[in-house]
């Protein structure tokens, strides 16, 4: 028998029983459906503890090493902490320290925390104002490297929270932040795969991120970043991604445009997607992060997974708009 | 004597076979129309949910579940042939990972087995 604290209650689990058995005969009200590992509906986090292998079998490598486990599958051996995935989450308040615009309509904030605030880069984070108004964006700073959070806004002129952020919010100014989330980031299990990092707009912003995190943990394998934009003006960190090219002999940059008007030199034109399936010679060796704008992110999907790559070896993050509702 | 479950390889065959049953589900013309716009991700859940169903495994699949979840898809016309061009795609996959013909030919009967709760008969 072994114990288990799921939020702030400790339940007991015998020999067999599988723990969204048990918390189900708790009274906790727990989505699930297959109850054979297969459905994922009943994913849960361990904060503390082991997990046995069979609870994560099938998830991808981001979400084991996150502790993730399929409840319908853990029949556990020892102890557990584990954080329900609806658990009410914690604001953390963080101070503007930096604002720097990267192009016409691409801001770059830079945020300290107040409390630590584990994240890895690529990952999103909701930023949330005074008024309640909360939008999510993604990670381009590492963690254990860089002093502070970074975070390429983009203007949305109907937005609630870009214009706001664009033009109001000013050093020293605080908004509330929520933990990191999601599962598009580098993880380091195999240092000589080739890497393929594709982006449009402000999706260069997890990208540029994981490109960094890979390479300050030594990442040995070639490591592609294409960056697309509809005109050279939206290369919004051109020179900074053409400096990490010299400084590291296995970081690629490759940008696109749709319409090129020659601002700046020596940019091909042409789509993203034919960018990446020209580089993906052989698609299955290969670890896929594709971040921006959801119809690109997901035919590029499709296509590369048709040509071979293993869907688990595919991070992909689509820049969802929030919804009519919301707006 | 095992069962049909074991001997195709249990979850293991599932995680394999998926992905090579997904990319000829999407690639096929008769019914890949049925896919656009799914969250592959999601999709490839759902799908070894069918595939642990399929092979025999621990699973818990209802007609009601089967019905409610194709209600839509059998409104956009889905029909006998579609199911049949899943069946038929299904044993290619479990064919090119080496499974035997009687094992394939008792996946495709359970398979078959739902017809009526996918077609909301």
């Amino acid at each position: 028998m072994v114990k288990i604290q799921y939020g702030d209650q400790l339940v007991e689990v015998e020999n067999g029983q599988t723990i969204l058995e048990v918390l189900l005969h708790e009274g906790h009200e727990i989505p699930n459906n297959c109850r054979a590992g297969a459905c994922q509906s009943c994913l849960m986090q361990a904060i503390d503890g082991e997990v046995p292998a069979a609870a994560q079998s099938g998830l991808k490598d981001t979400q084991k090493s996150q502790g993730y486990f399929m409840a319908c599958r853990c029949q556990p051996s020892s102890d557990l902490k584990i954080s329900p995935l609806n658990a009410e989450e914690i604001f953390t308040t963080a101070t503007v320290i930096e604002r720097q615009l990267l192009s016409e309509d691409v801001l770059r904030l830079r945020l300290v925390p107040e409390k630590p605030f584990a994240y890895r880069a690529g990952q999103f984070v909701t930023l949330w104002n005074s008024q309640k108004i909360g939008r999510s964006y993604s990670l381009a700073s590492v963690f254990g490297v860089d002093p502070f959070l970074e975070f390429h806004i983009r203007r949305i002129d109907e937005g609630r929270l870009s214009p706001w952020l664009h033009e109001q919010i000013d050093i020293n100014d605080q908004l509330q932040i929520q933990p990191a989330c999601g599962d598009c980031f580098y993880v380091p299990e195999n240092k000589l795969q080739p890497i393929l990092l594709a982006g449009t707009s402000t999706g260069l912003a997890p990208l540029i991120g994981i490109a960094r995190d890979a390479l300050e943990q030594s990442h040995e394998g070639e490591i592609h970043l294409l960056h697309g934009a509809l005109k050279p003006a939206g290369l919004y960190l051109h020179n900074t991604l053409l400096s990490m090219a010299q400084a590291y002999d296995n970081f690629h940059y490759h940008a696109s445009v749709l319409e090129n008007d020659h601002s700046i030199a020596g940019i091909g034109e042409g789509s993203l997607d034919e960018q990446a399936m020209g580089l993906l010679s052989n698609p299955a060796e290969w670890k896929i992060y594709l971040c921006g704008a959801p119809e690109m992110v997901n035919s590029l999907k499709k296509k590369i997974f048709l040509a071979g790559a293993n869907m688990r070896n595919i991070h992909s993050d689509p820049f969802i708009p929030a919804s009519k509702d919301n707006q | 004597m095992s069962n049909l479950y074991e001997r195709i390889g249990g979850q293991a065959a599932v995680d394999k076979a998926v992905e090579v049953f997904y990319r000829k589900v999407l690639m096929d013309e008769r019914i890949n129309e049925f896919f656009d716009g799914v969250d592959m991700d999601e999709q490839i859940n759902k799908q070894k949910g069918f595939l642990t169903m399929a092979f025999g495994g621990p699973n818990d699949y209802t007609g009601k579940d089967l019905r409610e979840g194709h209600k839509h898809l059998v409104a956009r016309g889905l029909n006998d042939s579609h199911v049949d061009a899943v069946i038929e795609l299904l044993g290619e996959t479990l064919q090119e990972l080496g499974v035997a013909s009687e094992d394939i030919q008792e996946v495709a009967a359970i398979a078959n087995s739902v017809r009526d709760d996918v077609l909301d008969r």
